[in-house]
């Protein structure tokens, strides 16, 4: 019994992590992410490979039947032993994933302790230990995690007539693009998958693994009156708060870094992936300008030298200017005019630009509202002309392109979750 | 060669895999981790990241074997047991200096055929757990396997060609002077494409990608995902190793035993491996296929037509 336990331990030093982010929860996401890197613990891309689950959101916008739903299905996905547990807090990263270890190390099969710090989510749990008991005592199933089932819930699709079989949709069939009639898959993508926007669900119909049809599901989470941390500053500066220069420079900065940091993620590039969030990092947490600017370099120059990344990314999602304008995008995509690169050309010269300025305490000029995804000041929020894109860019595309150029748009959804105080933007959706 | 094997290599065999395979992982997780938090600070902190690997493995065996709705499991099983299997039987013909457990006749033929069960094993295991991201993993390294498959044979023929021989000991006989490399190069080049996609790693690691939450092999879990992960490292492993005595010479070299020049020129093709998946970002497969198809078939068949007028004229 002793050996077993230390067999364990030893084993579960360095968990397999699966985060499952809310919208709404960039800040507490991109303080566990760099708390993971500090410590070594690999990143799990699917339930199968993870030992730990750490939901992170906001306590204000947390819905409670439809994300249960989700996290229920992520929690029985995960093979025993396993811990959970719950970030609300940005400066309490580094605690929940101690605790989440020690529970860890503790627990001999995934016994379900909330760590103190959390006891309001007692609820969930006793939720969970009841699917589980469920599960437990069939013959069969020890898990029904699934890619049907990657949203918990099963919505409907009206229209399409689908058998069922063990509760899962039978694929049906459809013509495709060449008039043969072949299977159509229905599949739900998010809002836990690796490298993929926080909260964004999208509804793909496939056949193979070509696109057919693609409708965004509207954000779940009710509206957050916290501002979207990726906007914060020009929001501020906008209320009428002092913003300096340098900090706006150093937010955008951080922001395309994290989008470049899931397209490379997304191109299969993990080395650049991994680079690049460790200079974000570094972005965040203050670094002068001329050490962030002497990071920021060899990344630039890596990425605009590449010729398999610029190989694998023309041609991907073209968005014209004009299409742009047309759809309210004011951002990047828009002065991209262009594919999959020219976005991420124009996402490395941002980031070049303000890496260099990112110390200068000059004020910001409260009417420059514009953010890392667009403008600030139009009727609707920037990333919700990027999601209403998002469908003519995906269909007849192949589901790798397809992820390629969902992350070469990078959507926030914190701005659509947002809804500001009445006077500067409306919400939306 | 000429001498006989003793029987006990058949066990020693896949514990040698094994060990290289953990040394490169290691090697591979030293890498990684600079990425991840800039280079390491002492000896010791390399060697915790060099064991990574070893951890990984453990973590994934104390874990309970889990599995999704309505899956078939025992193709999944099938599928992750039979990719250390291929791997290993692969190995069988792989001279170590000059002796290899076995040195069949045929014994190129009996390699690409144990390569060829890899097909089977990621397409079983991607299908298995019926969910849809490791379905698509499964189709992604059929598209890739009729890519790289024909170059792939074309590319070993031509090494057979060169010796005109199919029994592995005689294409490294036939290098006691000049390496293959030196007069097929394109050949060797080819060759060490397809030893990646075979291995469903770097540039071709598509079907195993992070962009469908692992593919292929993302629904396993336990012992099965040690089996399938730890398969596609042998695999790894052997396609590079058999570079070796098909175009680098096998174990000829100066001053050195054979089994040391074999271990040396291995090594440094699989650090090469290991750093290329680091340089470049994946390549998607419909870019791969149309590569395969219209410039490295052509290119391999027109090695192999240089060859074999060499060869022709000796």
């Amino acid at each position: 019994m002793e050996l077993r336990r230390a067999l364990v331990r030893a084993a579960v030093a360095r968990p397999g992590v699966l985060l499952a982010v809310s919208p709404g929860a960039t800040r507490q996401r991109l303080a566990v992410e760099a708390e993971l890197a500090l410590r070594g613990w690999p990143c799990a891309s699917g339930p199968a490979e993870a030992d730990l689950l750490v939901v992170v959101g906001d306590r204000e916008g947390q819905g409670e039947g439809e994300e249960s739903d989700w996290l229920a299905g992520l929690w029985r996905g995960i093979p025993a032993p396993k811990a959970r547990v719950w970030v609300t807090d940005p400066e309490r990263a580094a605690d929940a994933l101690a605790s989440g270890l020690a529970d860890l190390v503790r627990g001999e099969h995934g016994t379900d302790h909330a760590p103190d710090a959390h006891h309001e989510h007692h609820e969930h749990h006793e939720h969970h230990e009841h699917h589980e008991h469920q599960q437990n005592d069939g013959t069969a199933a020890h898990s029904d995690h699934s890619g049907h089932d990657m949203h918990g819930g099963h919505h409907g699709h009206a229209g399409h007539d689908m058998g069922l079989i063990e509760g899962l949709p039978m694929a049906d069939r459809a013509d495709d693009r060449d008039g043969l009639r072949l299977d159509v898959l229905h599949v739900p993508l998010g809002p836990v998958l690796a490298d993929w926007p926080a909260g964004l669900i999208l509804r793909l119909a496939l056949q193979g693994d070509i696109v057919q049809e693609v409708t965004v599901e509207p954000v779940a989470t009710p509206p957050s009156p916290r501002p979207p941390f990726w906007d914060e500053p020009w929001l501020r500066a906008a209320g009428g708060e002092h913003v300096s220069r340098g900090d706006a420079a150093r937010r955008l900065c951080a922001a395309h870094l994290d989008s470049l940091g899931r397209l490379f993620a997304v191109a299969g590039w993990d080395d650049m992936a991994a680079r690049t969030r460790h200079v974000r990092d570094r972005a965040l947490a203050g670094a002068a300008a001329v050490e962030l600017a002497s990071l920021v370099r060899p990344l630039i120059r890596r990425a605009e030298r590449s010729r398999t990344l610029r190989w694998l990314t023309t041609g991907l999602g073209t968005l014209t200017a004009e299409q742009a304008r047309q759809r309210g995008v004011t951002g990047p995509a828009l002065v991209a005019d262009g594919d999959a690169y020219s976005r991420m050309r124009v996402w490395l010269d941002a980031v070049g630009r303000s890496a260099a300025v990112c110390d200068v305490t000059e004020a910001l000029d409260p009417a420059e509202v514009v953010g890392p995804r667009g403008r600030l000041d139009t009727p609707v929020p920037p990333s919700r002309a990027l999601l209403d894109s998002l469908p003519r860019l995906l269909v007849g595309t192949e589901f790798a392109c397809a992820r390629i150029i969902v992350a070469s748009l990078d959507p926030d959804l914190d701005e659509p979750t947002h809804v500001p105080a009445p006077r500067t933007v409306h919400s939306h959706g | 060669m000429g001498e006989r094997t003793p029987l006990w290599a058949v066990f020693v065999l896949p514990a040698l895999l094994v060990g290289a395979a953990l040394v490169t992982a290691g090697f591979d997780a030293v890498l990684a981790a600079g990425a991840r938090r800039g280079r390491p600070g002492s000896l010791r902190e390399t060697a915790v990241r060099a064991a990574e690997p070893g951890r990984q493995v453990l973590r994934h065996l104390v874990q309970q074997p889990r599995r999704t709705r309505a899956s078939d499991l025992p193709l999944a099983r099938i599928g992750a047991g039979l990719l250390p299997v291929a791997a290993v039987l692969a190995a069988v013909v792989l001279p170590l200096g000059f002796r290899s457990v076995s040195d069949l006749p045929e014994g190129i033929v009996w390699f690409n055929a144990m390569e060829a069960l890899a097909w089977a094993a990621v397409w079983l295991a991607g299908w298995g757990p019926n969910s849809t991201l490791s379905l698509i993993g499964g189709y992604r390294f059929l598209a890739q396997g009729l890519a790289y498959e024909l170059p792939h044979m074309l590319a070993i023929t031509t090494a057979a060609l060169g010796a005109e021989s199919l029994r592995v000991g005689e294409v490294v006989d036939a290098q006691a002077g000049l390496w293959f490399v030196v007069w097929m190069p394109v050949a060797f080049v080819i060759y060490l494409l397809s030893a990646m996609a075979m291995a469903f790693w770097g540039p071709f690691d598509q079907p195993a990608g992070r962009d469908v939450a692992g593919g292929a092999g993302g629904e396993l879990s336990g012992a099965d995902r040690v089996l399938f992960l730890g398969g596609r490292w042998l695999l790894l492993v052997v396609a590079a190793a058999f570079s070796v005595p098909l175009f680098l010479g096998g174990g000829h070299g100066p001053l050195l035993p054979g089994w040391a020049w074999t271990v040396l020129k291995t090594a440094t093709v699989l650090a090469f491996l290991v750093g290329v998946r680091r340089a470049i970002p994946t390549v998607r497969i419909e870019r791969y296929l149309e590569l395969a198809w219209v410039v490295l078939t052509p290119l391999a068949i027109v090695q192999a037509l240089v060859v074999a007028v060499v060869v022709l004229n000796r």
